[in-house]
C-alpha cells in the first residue's frame, strides 16, 4: 500500500520549524538576563543603598558628600562599640565550641561502632525545623530568672541572661549546620589511612592526631567558619536572651526600630558585613578545596570500638542529644501548662494569641512558605539550567552572583529593602510579596548549588539526543530536565519551606501593620510579656515543618520510585 | 536523497591542542564509514563537529549543496546514537521513539505509525510501554537506534555505540546494525576504537591519529595494506624489525631478506613489519621447496599459548620477540613443544616497509 517512495516524502513534510529554532536562540540568554537583573535588583540595588547611605551624608551620592562621620559616632561611642567586641566574642566562643562538640559527635557516628547511629543523626537535624530563638525561649525556661532549674531545683539566683545565654543558644543552634560539614568530610576519609598508621605501631593519641585531624582539617575549618557566621548574623537568639548585651545584629534592629537611625543601622550592616563576608569567603574557598579531599576508596566499614571509647562516645552523643530534645521539650510542654514552673495543669490558653498576628500570622507564614518552595525551588532549577546548558550565556557572571546572597546577613538585606523599597512606585512593598522575593533571594545560594548538582547528575549525552531530535531549549527542559530533576525539586522546596517558616533576621524588618509571621511573632509576644505564648507560636510552627516534611518525605518516596514500578511487567 | 557528506579542510583546536587537524573527507550516500583510532585522537572531535554539537575552528562542512558551518544540531536531521544510549528514562519505549516525530509536529496518527514501524523494523514491539530502565543494555541500544532512525535522518552518526555492552551482544548487535544500513540505504557514520568491529562492518574505514586522517581505504585495503606503522600495529598486530636497505633486498643483522614492495621508502635505514598470521613454518604450514632460502630463520619457540581458533608461538628471533601465529588445526596436526626449534618462513610478498615507525624497538 505504502510504497516507501511515498512515505520519504511524507515524512519530510514535517521538519524542525526554522521560527522556533531561531526563537530558541533567545531562551537562554534571556534566562540568564532576568535571573542577572533579578540578583542586581533585589540583592545589589538594596545593598548599594545601604553603602550609600552608611558613607554619604544624607544618602546623597556626590563626592561632596563622602563622610566617615557615622564610622567615626559608631567606632567613637562606647554604647556602641561594644557590640563588635560583644559579636567577636560570642560568634569566637560558640565557633570554638561548636567545632569541638560536632566533630565528637560526628567522629563518633562515622568512626566508632555506637549504637543508635540514626537517632543521634536524626536528632542533630532537628534544629533546623524551629526560628533561631526557641534556645532562647527554652533556655529563659530553664535557667532564667524564674526557671525551672535556677530557681525551682537549686533556688539559687544565677541567671542565664547575657553572654552565656547567647553563646548557649547559638551552640544548639549551629550544630546541625556544623554536623552536616563535618559528618560528610569524615565520612569521606578513608579510614583505612588510620588501620595502616596503628598496623606501624602508632598509638590511638597519635593516630588521631597525625592523621584523623590533619585529613578533615579542611571539613573542620569550613565548619568553624560557617558556625562563626550563623553566630554573627543571628538576630533571634540574642535579642530574647542577651537582655543588655547587645550584639551587632540587635544594634542594628535598634538603631533603626528604637531610634529610627537608618544611617547608623547601615553602617552597623557594613560592619557586620565584614567578618561574616570573611567567614563565608574563607568557607567557600575551603569547601572548594576540600572536594579534591574526597576518596574515591573510603568505604563504609568500621572496625569494632574498644568498649571504654564506646562508653564514652556514647555517653557525649547522648548528652548532646539530650539537650536538644531538652530545648524541643522545654517549648512544647511549656506552651501548654498554666504557670510554668509553678503550675503544671495542661491548658490551651496560651494558643489564644493575645497579639493583632494570632493565627492569621500563621496562615500567612503559611501561604507564603509555599509560594516560596515553590517559586525558589522552580526558578534556582532554571537558573541552574541556564547556566549549565550546552551553550551557557555569562556563565561565571551568573554563579559568581548566585553565590553572593549566602554571604550577606539576613538582616542586613532586610535594611536594604526598607531603604531601596519603601517607596509608593514600588507596589510591593508592604505586601506578603516582598516577603516572598526576600526569602527567595538570601536562600539563592544553596538552592542554586543543590540544583547544579543535580543537573551534573544527568548524562549531558541526554540533552545532546534531545537536541539532535529536533529538541528545542523550553522540550527539552519540561520534558525531559524537569522531570528528571524532579527529587531534587522536593528536597529543594522542603529547602525553601522550611527556611521560610523559620527565619527571622531577614524579614524582621519586612512585617509591618499588615503582614504579620509566624517566625516574628515570637520575639513580639515575648518582647511583650507573653513568654508561654511565644512558645506556643514557637510550637506551631515546629508542628507545621513536621507535617510539611513528613508530607514531602512520602511525595519523594513516590517521586523517586523508578517509573518501571508503575507500569505491570509482562 | 542522494547527497553526500562533504568536510573540507576541518580543524578543531582546543587552546594549543589540535584536536582535528585539516580533516577532509567525502562521504557518499549511503556509504557505511567507520572513524577508527585510539583514544584521544580526534574521532569523537570530528563526529562532534558533524553533528554540531562542536564547531569547527576552520573549514567547511556541507551536505548537499547545502553548507553547515553554520547550522544548529536541530536543523542538520542527523540522526545521533550515543555510547550511553541517552535514552530518556522518564519516557516509555514508544514515547522516546516519537519525541523526534513530535518536534516536528507530525500528526499524532502518523506518528503512532511510525513508531509502530520502527518497533517491529527493530524487533522491540513487545516493549512497547516499558521504561528504558526495564530493559537489557542491547534492548536500550536498539531503542536508542530505533529513535534515530524515526526521523529519517539524512546521516545516522554513532558514537562507539556497542562499547558499553557486553562482548557477546555486541556481536549480535553489529549484525542489525549493518542489515539496517542496507536495508534502508542510510549514510552512515561510526566512531569505534575497536578494529574488529570497524572492519566487519564498514565500506570504508577512516583511520585517524593525532587529529589527522592516516589512511582512508576499505577494511581490506587497511589491513592488507597499512600505509603507516602504526596502522600496522593498530590495525591487527605486526611483528617490527630494522633493516638497511640493500637493492631491492632488506639487510637484518646476518640476514638478507627478499622484499617483494619496497616502493615507497626512501633511505637506508627502514623497518619491516610482517602479521604474525603471515609468518609459515617450515615444514607444517609450507613445503621448503617453496621457499626462498634466504627468507627462512631457525628460532626456539619460547612460549606457546591457545588462544582457541588460532595458537599463537612467541619466538626470540635475534634477541627480538617474535609473534606467530598458526591456526589451530594446523598445529594440532603436528604439534610444537616449547624450547623446540622451528624454521620460520617470511614470504617476501607479506613484508610491509616502512621508512619511520611510531614506536621504540627494543
Amino acid at each position: 500500500m505504502n510504497s516507501p517512495q511515498r512515505e520519504d516524502t511524507l515524512l519530510s513534510n514535517y521538519t524542525v520549524s526554522s521560527a522556533r529554532m531561531e526563537f530558541d536562540k533567545f531562551i537562554v540568554p534571556t534566562v540568564t538576563v532576568f535571573i542577572l537583573l533579578l540578583l542586581f535588583f533585589f540583592m545589589l540595588f538594596p545593598l548599594w543603598m545601604i553603602l550609600k547611605l552608611s558613607f554619604f551624608k544624607g544618602g546623597e551620592l556626590a563626592l561632596a558628600n563622602f563622610t566617615l562621620d557615622n564610622f567615626k559616632q559608631y567606632f567613637t561611642t562606647a554604647y556602641t562599640l561594644r557590640s563588635l567586641w560583644h559579636s567577636l566574642y560570642i560568634s569566637g566562643v560558640t565557633t570554638a565550641i561548636v567545632t569541638v562538640l560536632v566533630f565528637f559527635f560526628a567522629y563518633a557516628l562515622t568512626r566508632t561502632t555506637i549504637a543508635g547511629k540514626t537517632f543521634f543523626r536524626n536528632i542533630i537535624m532537628m534544629p533546623l525545623v524551629a526560628p533561631s530563638i526557641v534556645q532562647a525561649l527554652a533556655l529563659i525556661y530553664l535557667f532564667g530568672r524564674n526557671g525551672l532549674i535556677t530557681s525551682h531545683f537549686f533556688q539559687i539566683d544565677w541567671n542565664i541572661y547575657g553572654a552565656t545565654g547567647i553563646i548557649v543558644s547559638e551552640v544548639l543552634y549551629c550544630l546541625p549546620h556544623a554536623f552536616v560539614i563535618l559528618f560528610t568530610t569524615l565520612s569521606a576519609v578513608d579510614i583505612r589511612l588510620d588501620e595502616a598508621a596503628e598496623s606501624l605501631g602508632a598509638s590511638p593519641f597519635k593516630v588521631f592526631t597525625r592523621i584523623t585531624l590533619p585529613s578533615a582539617k579542611y571539613g573542620i575549618i569550613s565548619a568553624a567558619a560557617l558556625t562563626f557566621n550563623l553566630t554573627i548574623t543571628d538576630f533571634g537568639n540574642p535579642v530574647v536572651i542577651g537582655g543588655n548585651y547587645s550584639v551587632l545584629a540587635t544594634e542594628i534592629y535598634a538603631q533603626v526600630t528604637n531610634l529610627y537611625r537608618f544611617d547608623l543601622g547601615a553602617t552597623i550592616s557594613i560592619i557586620l558585613l565584614v567578618p561574616s563576608l570573611g567567614a563565608f569567603m574563607l568557607n567557600y574557598y575551603i569547601s572548594r578545596k576540600s572536594f579534591s579531599m574526597i576518596s574515591g576508596a573510603a568505604r563504609p566499614f568500621i572496625p569494632p570500638t574498644r568498649k571504654l571509647k564506646k562508653i564514652l562516645y556514647s555517653t557525649f552523643c547522648y548528652l548532646i542529644a539530650f539537650s536538644i530534645i531538652l530545648i524541643f521539650a522545654t517549648v512544647i510542654i511549656g506552651s501548654f501548662v498554666k504557670v510554668w514552673p509553678y503550675d503544671w495543669s495542661l491548658t490551651l490558653e496560651h494558643y489564644k494569641f493575645p497579639s493583632i498576628g494570632g493565627y492569621s500570622a500563621i496562615w500567612t507564614s503559611l501561604w507564603i512558605s509555599l509560594i516560596v518552595g515553590v517559586v525558589g525551588s522552580f526558578i534556582t532549577l532554571v537558573a541552574a539550567y541556564a547556566m549549565e546548558t550546552r551553550r551557557p550565556y555569562f556563565k561565571q557572571v551568573m554563579y559568581f552572583f548566585s553565590v553572593m546572597p549566602a554571604a550577606i546577613p539576613g538582616l542586613v538585606m532586610g535594611l536594604g529593602y526598607i531603604l531601596a523599597f519603601n517607596k509608593p512606585c514600588y507596589w510591593f512593598y508592604g505586601t506578603p510579596w516582598i516577603v516572598v522575593i526576600n526569602i527567595v533571594i538570601c536562600n539563592f545560594t544553596l538552592g542554586i548549588l543543590s540544583s547544579v548538582s543535580n543537573l551534573k547528575n544527568i548524562d549531558s549525552s541526554i540533552e545532546e539526543a534531545s537536541i539532535s531530535l529536533g529538541g528545542d531549549t523550553l522540550s527539552t527542559f519540561f520534558k525531559i530536565i524537569f522531570p528528571l530533576s524532579r527529587v531534587a525539586f522536593i528536597q529543594n522546596f522542603t529547602y525553601f519551606f522550611m527556611r521560610s517558616m523559620t527565619t527571622i533576621s531577614a524579614v524582621i524588618f519586612l512585617v509591618s501593620a499588615t503582614v504579620h509571621l509566624a517566625a516574628i511573632e515570637i520575639i513580639m509576644l515575648d518582647n511583650d510579656g507573653w513568654t508561654a505564648s511565644a512558645n506556643a507560636m514557637c510550637t506551631c510552627i515546629i508542628v507545621i515543618v513536621f507535617v510539611m516534611i513528613g508530607i514531602l518525605h512520602l511525595v519523594n518516596k513516590w517521586a523517586g520510585q523508578t517509573p518501571a514500578k508503575e507500569v505491570p511487567s509482562q | 536523497m542522494s547527497k553526500s557528506l562533504v568536510l573540507k579542510n576541518i580543524c578543531k583546536s582546543f587552546g594549543s591542542l589540535m584536536a582535528v587537524d585539516n580533516v577532509s573527507l567525502t562521504v557518499e550516500p549511503g556509504e557505511f564509514i567507520c572513524f577508527l583510532g585510539p583514544s584521544g585522537c580526534g574521532k569523537t572531535t570530528l563526529l562532534r563537529i558533524i553533528t554540531g554539537f562542536e564547531f569547527q575552528t576552520s573549514g567547511d562542512i556541507s551536505f548537499g549543496e547545502k553548507n553547515l558551518n553554520n547550522v544548529i544540531p536541530q536543523k542538520r536531521d542527523f540522526g545521533i546514537v550515543f555510547q550511553s544510549y541517552a535514552l530518556f528514562p522518564n519516557m516509555t519505549v514508544q514515547q522516546n521513539i516519537a519525541f523526534g516525530l513530535k518536534m516536528r509536529k507530525m500528526p499524532q496518527n502518523l506518528i503512532d505509525k511510525r513508531v509502530d514501524e520502527m518497533l517491529e523494523l527493530m524487533g522491540l514491539s513487545e516493549w512497547k510501554i516499558h521504561y528504558p530502565s526495564q530493559l537489557s543494555g542491547g534492548q536500550q541500544q536498539r531503542v536508542a537506534l530505533a529513535r534515530a532512525i524515526a526521523i529519517k535522518p539524512n546521516v545516522l552518526l554513532l558514537d562507539e555505540p556497542l562499547s558499553a555492552l557486553d562482548a557477546k551482544i555486541r556481536v549480535r548487535l553489529r549484525a542489525v546494525i549493518k542489515r539496517l544500513q542496507q536495508d534502508l540505504g542510510i549514510t552512515m557514520i561510526y566512531v569505534t576504537h575497536d578494529q574488529e568491529e570497524a572492519l566487519s562492518m564498514a565500506d570504508r574505514v577512516v583511520v585517524m591519529r593525532d587529529g589527522q586522517l592516516r589512511q582512508v581505504g576499505s577494511p581490506w585495503d587497511i589491513y592488507k595494506k597499512p600505509r603507516t606503522s602504526f596502522i600496522a600495529e593498530f590495525v591487527g598486530t605486526s611483528n617490527f624489525f630494522a633493516g638497511q636497505k640493500n637493492g631491492d633486498r632488506v639487510d637484518y643483522g646476518k640476514f638478507s631478506f627478499e622484499v617483494t614492495d619496497m616502493d615507497n621508502v626512501e633511505g637506508e635505514k627502514i623497518y619491516l613489519a610482517i602479521r604474525p598470521e603471515d609468518i609459515e613454518i617450515v615444514g607444517r604450514t609450507i613445503a621448503s621447496d617453496d621457499c626462498i632460502p634466504s627468507n627462512i630463520v631457525d628460532v626456539q619457540a619460547d612460549l606457546i599459548t591457545f588462544l582457541g581458533a588460532v595458537v599463537s608461538i612467541t619466538v626470540n628471533f635475534e634477541g627480538q620477540e617474535l609473534l606467530v601465529d598458526i591456526a589451530q588445526k594446523e598445529f594440532a596436526k603436528q604439534p610444537i613443544a616449547e624450547k623446540e626449534t622451528i624454521h620460520l618462513y617470511f614470504p617476501p610478498e607479506t613484508f610491509h616497509v616502512y621508512s619511520e615507525i611510531f614506536k621504540k624497538l627494543i
